[in-house]
């Protein structure tokens, strides 16, 4: 049964900017891991859905402007809060998203947890592998821009540098080696990692509906953020983080976006793993 | 370039003159002097399709032919497939068998025409160009080196012809046209049946990865795109259109103001060759007694690129053998605590 007391944990922008993520996200994968896993039927098969040659690369390049797009908004928006609105906390603090000492101690607690020798542990507003996630985003989103405008404009990139470096160093060839094996590292941890620890723990299942609807419920709350739920009740700011229940229809709405692309991300990566085991064996 | 063989018959007989072929002029100038109702003549392919068409009117339907680069007994079918070759490199309008045949010119078809026809001379009057470029490739030159014999134009151009008669052979004289993708896909493949390490690297490339997934026109790459169709020389040969003077030009086809940088680029990168690691590492062992080696390799555009892709297999290692422990773990300890949960309120319901 859903709690009536609910809190908003993601405003509106934060929602839109991982909608636009997952979009993005998506079209990039699906028209670019055919190129990493060239060799297999399923990937012929998934790159001329996308178009083949040129067409899955202009869609490609779409997305990517995309997630620079968001990548820009968000930055616009860490700017905004820090230097015109003066707003603490960005930095350091419970509501950061840099790792804190307390993260050290939440890592201790949580593998006592996982052995049994310890009760859950109480976490603040961001956990542990959530703040991993959002560094290893904002990386992987440089890496993946810088080495993919290379792999754009080669011309131009080489251009910058003297022939007696590109002798040597040869920066097309460079950026393509780590932009794959950069992609197969985004993709398979955004699809193995992000979702069994967000969106397939069984007390979730199928989708963790907080990023899309951006409510929780106080049981939610409590249990997945105890320390945030007992600092904003001490402060008396509980209230100001309480709204309406989502209704139904919109529940169903996340469902009907969430759910397939759970599945295509599952698919991708099991694919993307039996082609190791292939290799492999 | 393209080849435009010299169709018409009068033009035959204009290069032969010029090349004081006598003979030849005699030849076709006294078949055109004795024209007879039944006699083949040049301007219509139609009695050949009679025959050649219809296995049953056919007094032989196949031969055998020794490859020789291979040795290998090869069945020749006596069939021709007409829309096959009409979309050949051959089947353009104004062309016809006997401009390949020459010595059926006049042959009186009342009987058949005699049964062992000379093999076709394609480089005399028709693609005297691309044979002399032939000619002077590293691969004629080691071939000949190593007394080995020279294949001849029919052996690679039948070879890769995807074009099966009804019989399911092959046939020279369904050569495909260059721009076809197929036939540049299955060039990829001919090189590669030799040079193998350097197929998998081009595989390994943006170029190859592309035609890996099936996409083989124009656009992208193959081998002979850039190393060259008939004169495929060494990188050092200043003809070469890899080496160093005229890389600029043919990396410039495709990419418009390539630069001295761009080209540096590296077509064939190592990074799955094993052997180019052992290299690497008898190098670094070596490094007292051979200084100088160990820096012409790490001068080598492809040390950085194998230690960067060595450095990307541990962090995908690490990265998802750690998190991936992670998760299990944390999905194993929430069941755990969930199924906890249920005991203690099922307890305080009895």
């Amino acid at each position: 049964m859903k709690s009536n007391i609910n809190y908003l944990r993601f405003s509106f922008f934060h929602r839109f900017c991982h909608f636009l993520i997952i979009i993005s996200f998506f079209g990039l994968v699906l028209t670019g891991v055919p190129l990493a896993f060239r060799s297999y039927d399923w990937a012929r098969w998934l790159y001329a859905l996308f178009g083949g040659y040129p067409t899955a690369g202009y869609i490609h390049r779409i997305c990517a402007l995309i997630t620079f797009f968001s990548a820009f908004m968000h930055f616009v928006y860490l700017f905004y809060n820090i230097s015109v609105k003066k707003k603490k906390g960005f930095f350091w603090g419970p509501n950061s998203l840099l790792i804190q000492p307390r993260d050290i101690f939440d890592i201790i607690a949580d593998i006592k947890w996982f052995m049994g020798i310890g009760k859950k542990p109480d976490f603040d507003r961001w956990i542990y592998w959530e703040k991993f996630e959002y560094l290893s985003l904002m990386w992987g989103t440089l890496v993946m821009a810088v080495t993919g405008l290379i792999l754009w404009f080669p011309v131009q990139f080489t251009k910058i540098i003297p022939v007696s470096v590109a002798t040597i160093v040869d920066l097309p060839s460079i950026a393509l080696i780590i932009h794959r094996y950069e992609a197969i590292l985004a993709a398979g941890f955004i699809f193995t990692i992000h979702f069994f620890h967000t969106h397939l723990l069984p007390e979730k299942m199928p989708v963790d509906e907080a990023i899309f609807t951006g409510r929780i419920t106080e049981e939610e709350f409590k249990h997945e953020r105890l320390n945030q739920f007992k600092r904003l009740e001490n402060q008396r700011q509980l209230d100001n983080y309480k709204v309406a229940p989502s209704s139904l229809f919109v529940s169903f709405l996340t469902r009907l976006f969430a759910v397939p692309i759970l599945i295509t991300g599952l698919i991708m990566v099991g694919l993307m793993f039996s082609a190791l085991l292939v290799w492999a064996l | 370039m393209v080849y435009k063989p010299k169709r018409k018959l009068t033009v035959n007989v204009a290069s032969g003159l010029k090349r004081l072929r006598l003979p030849a002029f005699l030849v076709t100038f006294t078949s055109a002097v004795f024209l007879l109702p039944v006699i083949l003549f040049a301007g219509d392919n139609g009695p050949c399709y009679e025959c050649h068409t219809k296995q049953d009117k056919l007094k032989v339907t196949e031969k055998a032919k020794v490859d020789p680069v291979t040795g290998e007994i090869k069945v020749a079918s006596m069939l021709i497939d007409e829309a096959i070759y009409k979309a050949s490199a051959h089947g353009g309008e104004d062309f016809f068998c006997i401009d390949c045949h020459q010595d059926l010119d006049g042959a009186d078809l009342t009987e058949g025409h005699k049964s062992n026809l000379k093999p076709v001379d394609c480089i005399t009057f028709c693609h005297d160009d691309p044979a002399e470029d032939y000619l002077q490739s590293s691969h004629v030159k080691l071939m000949k080196e190593n007394n080995k014999d020279v294949p001849t134009c029919k052996d690679c151009h039948s070879g890769l012809s995807y074009h099966y008669t009804s019989l399911g052979e092959k046939s020279p004289r369904d050569v495909p046209k260059g721009v076809d993708p197929l036939h540049r896909k299955l060039t990829i493949e001919a090189c590669g049946s030799c040079h193998q390490d350097h197929l998998e690297s081009y595989r390994n490339n943006a170029h190859g990865q592309v035609t890996s997934l099936g996409h083989t026109t124009t656009d992208v790459p193959v081998c002979f795109d850039c190393h060259g169709k008939h004169k495929i020389l060494n990188s050092s040969n200043p003809e070469s259109k890899v080496g160093k003077e005229r890389i600029i030009e043919t990396c410039g086809n495709c990419h418009a103001n390539a630069n001295a940088s761009f080209v540096k680029h590296v077509e064939h990168p190592q990074i799955k060759n094993v052997n180019y690691y052992k290299t690497l590492l008898a190098a670094i062992k070596n490094a007292r007694n051979n200084p100088d080696n160990l820096k012409k390799v790490i001068k080598n555009p492809q040390t950085i690129l194998c230690i960067v892709f060595v450095m990307y297999v541990g962090i995908l290692a690490f990265t998802f053998s750690s998190f991936g422990l992670h998760s299990l773990l944390c999905w194993f300890a929430v069941v755990r605590d969930e199924r906890k949960r249920k005991g203690h309120t099922d307890e305080e319901q009895h």
